[in-house]
């Protein structure tokens, strides 16, 4: 479905008078309903304020960012807080669990703040750890876990309440090739199994293989965009590499 | 550079840990203040009983150096917990570890010299304060001056020094045992949540609140469960500090308890996020915990204990001198005539009245009294609980004298006169008695027991008068009988003299009329440590406990002073060791969570991210706060409560003050809550401030 997400003439500037910093420059792209997009760029090239701004975090300068009808863009603070309740799952490089909560009761406090009754918790919370592969350590602390399980939990606690999307920035940053391959098929599950639109930021080559569309951003510009179009992973891998070596890392000159 | 190293550090130090800093800066206020109470020349010249005054000072300056120790060494290691990556850095940049160990004691000496100066200007304001309300205490009016003793600045040097040596005399081995990687890493590490035998530890918790109850059924029907010896006493001390401890242990199993046991409250809103953040920061902090309790509960006995002698000062202390001039005299010859004169020389007597005390040589008030009354407990009865006669006949404690004391009612109404209350009329044949109405209270009327014979047979009783009669030995001890002046047989058993006198008595008009030192009054209560007087016991002092005045010469304009002073002895210190254990307690409370908002900001980051607006979390940290402060103040609270309200029980009772029980346990806790919230407040606007960074 076209337009599901659409995100119009965004700009994020920082800075006033002379030193004013375009982090983001009139960007402009959608993303479809089941999409997994992935964002890549070179440090500094604005992909992380790019997904703070569609994560409702930090407001644009300028530009419409449309979830459906709904203009976030114009939303009040609280306003903000409910849409971000409702239809916003985030996973970030340091996994942001909760120490303090075991892995299950982490997801559980997520459903709790959406006010759901006991039995669906529990329901809900139990299948989605058991997909997962996380059912075994639901008693378990964060620090009695791998990295990987960690990452796991996170992905379980930002899609227990189905949100619209999935904001995914750098999530596999901190795990061995191993956790992160788990947890990219466990992404691309995800989006094949329950539907789950995935926003994802990252600048490892293998990690955006699994993405069906790629943007590429280079000083707050989208200058290049890769589609996988039912193309194996490798074949898409070899392509967005092709991308890099043109750039030698720094995706510039591409042509 | 080193130096200019530790002056910025210091600088962030101060910052980071405000409310330590200010908590040093008021501490050193208290001990420069209650310091220039002892070494006042002006005091000193004032009142005779300074030594007690600084006995109790120094008493309670010796357990606030070690308390206050405690807080250094425990901010001291906090610190270098939280720094213990910056230590690291320096380590890899070469500096050794003598050299930083070095740097931070001179940032922890700058810190503490900084609070020390700004301690000592407040200090003097505290000072004016407190001498204000010392004099207005002491009745005499206080000039604003600055006094600045040198001794007194020293004595709070040295306590506030003490202090710091006592804290970081460990300091330096701490930074030989620390390695690089261990510094580096001990910044980003969370506390671990070891969660083993929680069934188990849960019980704990109601073992501790029944303990407990126990406790306090113990002390106030002690006499239902069995008397109290020094096992019984020694053993609830004990269960008393285990229960302070291990009550925390219990109360956080209980919450991971309840969590595991999926009740129904973790799956309402943030409740699941609480819950856990209270029990596992309780779980890691037990011991702290339990010592921030026992300060809690130490403050507020101490402030309670202060309340009530603070009341007894108010209420009891006119109505124990209500007259001007009071003076005994063993000699029932005696005129009072050196006396007057004395008197007269110094002040215009508006009526002096000398008259006696007498007797008929039978002890039936002060038997009964003795045998019935709480405050002599089984002490004159047998073990069957009949009147025991031969200790009534060996006893020596003053409290009546060896015979029933009578006034004849010419005397009783002149002097009721003198003090402007009613006349009393009795009939040849009737009798009534003056009493302390503590001790008619305690036990109501025992007329019927009492038989006074009169000329023509027994005497009728006609009632009882109650209104403050100067009865700790002058005008008989708890009681006197009073009778017709021809009703029966009496003779004389001490003389009394009564003094009106026209505004206020001068000072040292008390100390002049002892001077004249008269060795033929007979007094059983001025030969202490000296060969037993001859003649008749007629001295006594009544059955007052906890606070007793008696003395041949009663000047009440010298005498209320001085006890005033005296019991400001033990008002002062209890409220210097309450206000510095609440500030230290609070301290720890604080500088705890306002580390951890700033450790830990990113779990409010994650709540925002789920959804929770600044609001929700804003709420989020009050009820977290909340719980976390009400802990320790609610658990002091209610052992304090038990204590407290055992103790001023006790305290009404003996002295005979009429207090509600609940009121000096009350205002203490108001008190207590008004500092509490100083802290809270404070706390919770940076608490916020450092989260909303993570948002």
């Amino acid at each position: 479905m076209n337009g599901y997400i659409r995100i119009c003439d965004v700009e994020k500037y920082y800075g006033n008078g002379a030193n004013i910093t375009k982090a983001v420059d009139r960007v402009s792209f959608d993303v479809d309903r089941g999409e997994f997009v992935g964002v890549m760029g070179a440090s500094g090239s604005g992909k992380t304020t790019l997904l703070n701004m569609l994560s409702t975090i930090d407001r644009v300068t300028a530009g419409h960012i449309f979830y459906g009808d709904t203009d976030i863009t114009e939303l009040s603070e609280d306003g903000l807080s409910e849409f971000r309740k409702r239809n916003l799952g985030f996973v970030f490089q340091d996994y942001n669990l909760l120490d303090t909560l075991t892995i299950e009761e982490n997801i559980v406090l997520a459903m709790t703040l959406h006010r759901k009754d006991k039995a669906e918790i529990r329901e809900r919370c139990g299948a989605m750890m058991k997909m997962l592969g996380i059912a075994d350590i639901g008693g378990k602390f964060p620090y009695q876990v791998s990295g990987g399980q960690k990452q796991r939990c996170a992905c379980a606690r930002a899609l227990i309440n189905q949100p619209k999307l999935l904001l995914a920035d750098e999530p596999t940053g901190a795990l061995d090739s191993k956790a992160a391959q788990t947890l990219l098929e466990t992404f691309t599950r995800m989006n094949a199994e329950l539907g789950a639109t995935i926003f994802m930021v990252t600048h490892d080559a293998f990690s955006a293989s699994y993405c069906s569309r790629i943007l590429f951003l280079k000083d707050g510009k989208i200058f290049h965009e890769l589609i996988r179009a039912g193309r194996e992973r490798r074949v898409f891998l070899n392509e967005i590499l092709d991308v890099l070596s043109l750039t030698g890392g720094e995706l510039s000159d591409v042509r | 550079m080193l130096g200019k190293l530790a002056v910025r550090n210091v600088k962030r130090s101060a910052r980071d840990y405000l409310v330590y800093v200010i908590t040093m800066t008021f501490v050193t206020a208290l001990m420069f203040a209650f310091n220039s109470i002892i070494f006042s020349q002006d005091i000193r010249m004032r009142v005779d009983q300074v030594g007690i005054m600084a006995a109790l000072v120094g008493l309670a300056t010796f357990f606030i150096v070690i308390i206050v120790a405690w807080l250094i060494n425990y901010m001291v290691r906090f610190m270098l917990e939280k720094r213990s990556r910056e230590f690291g850095t320096y380590l890899l940049l070469g500096m050794k570890k003598k050299e930083i160990s070095r740097l931070y004691l001179r940032e922890n000496m700058l810190m503490g010299a900084g609070a020390f100066g700004f301690g000592l200007l407040f200090g003097v304001l505290l000072q004016q304060i407190l001498m204000a309300v010392l004099y207005t205490m002491i009745q005499t009016d206080y000039q604003l001056r600055l006094e600045f003793n040198g001794w007194c600045i020293l004595t709070t040097a040295g306590c506030y020094g003490g202090c710091y040596l006592l804290a970081l005399f460990r300091c330096k081995s701490r930074f030989k045992r620390m390695n690089i990687c261990d510094l580096m890493s001990a910044g980003s590490k969370n506390e671990e949540i070891h969660e083993s035998h929680e069934r188990v530890k849960r019980w704990l918790l109601p073992v501790s609140l029944g303990f407990l109850l126990l406790f306090g059924l113990r002390l106030f029907y002690g006499g239902l469960l069995g008397g109290w010896d020094g096992g019984t006493v020694l053993a609830f001390i004990v269960g008393l500090v285990l229960t302070v401890y291990l009550f925390y242990t219990g109360l956080s199993s209980s919450i991971v308890c309840y969590i595991r046991g999926e009740g129904e409250g973790i799956y309402r809103g943030q409740n699941l996020f609480l819950l856990r953040q209270l029990s596992s920061k309780i779980k890691t902090m037990r011991f702290t915990m339990g010592t921030i309790t026992a300060l809690f509960m130490l403050a507020f006995l101490g402030c309670t204990v202060a309340m009530m002698f603070s009341d007894y000062q108010n209420k009891v202390l006119k109505e124990k001198f209500p007259f001007d001039v009071q003076v005994y005299s063993g000699n029932v010859e005696d005129d009072f005539q050196r006396e007057l004169a004395v008197i007269e020389e110094e002040a215009v007597v508006k009526e002096a009245y000398p008259y006696q005390i007498y007797t008929n040589g039978t002890a039936q008030v002060n038997e009964w009294l003795y045998t019935h009354l709480r405050e002599f407990g089984s002490m004159y009865l047998t073990p069957e609980g009949e009147p025991d006669a031969r200790a009534l006949e060996e006893r020596d404690d003053g409290c009546y004298c060896e015979f029933d004391t009578y006034m004849k009612l010419s005397d009783y109404n002149h002097l009721r006169e003198m003090l402007g209350y009613g006349m009393v009329s009795l009939r040849e044949n009737e009798y009534a008695i003056h009493i302390k109405s503590r001790v008619l209270g305690e036990k109501g009327d025992f007329s019927e027991h009492l038989n006074v014979e009169g000329w023509e047979g027994q005497l009728k009783f006609s009632g009882y008068h109650t209104e403050p009669f100067s009865q700790d030995g002058h005008n008989g001890g708890d009681y006197v009988i009073v009778v017709s002046d021809s009703a029966c047989e009496l003779t004389p058993y001490y003389a009394e003299l009564a003094v009106d006198i026209r505004g206020k008595a001068p000072e040292g008009l008390g100390d002049r009329l002892d001077d004249l030192d008269k060795k033929d009054v007979f007094s059983h209560l001025d030969w202490e440590g000296e060969e037993e007087p001859p003649g008749a016991n007629n001295s006594c002092c009544g059955s007052d406990a906890i606070i007793t005045y008696a003395a041949v010469n009663l000047v009440r304009d010298n005498v209320i002073p001085e006890v005033k002073y005296m019991l400001s002895s033990i008002v002062f210190p209890c409220f210097y060791i309450g206000l510095v254990f609440v500030c230290v307690a609070l301290t720890v409370l604080s500088v705890q969570q306002l580390s951890d908002s700033a450790k830990y900001r990113f779990r409010y980051g994650v709540l925002s991210k789920m959804g929770l607006s600044r609001l929700e979390v804003a709420g989020v940290i009050r009820r977290q706060l909340i719980a976390y402060y009400l802990c320790p103040a609610l658990f002091a609270a209610v052992i304090a409560g038990i204590i407290g309200l055992f103790v001023s029980r006790k305290f009404i009772f003996y002295t005979g003050v009429e207090t509600e029980v609940f009121q000096y346990f009350g205002i203490s806790f108001l008190l207590f809550s008004g500092i509490y919230l100083v802290y809270f407040l404070t706390t919770y606007v940076q608490f916020r401030q450092n989260a909303e960074r993570g948002i």
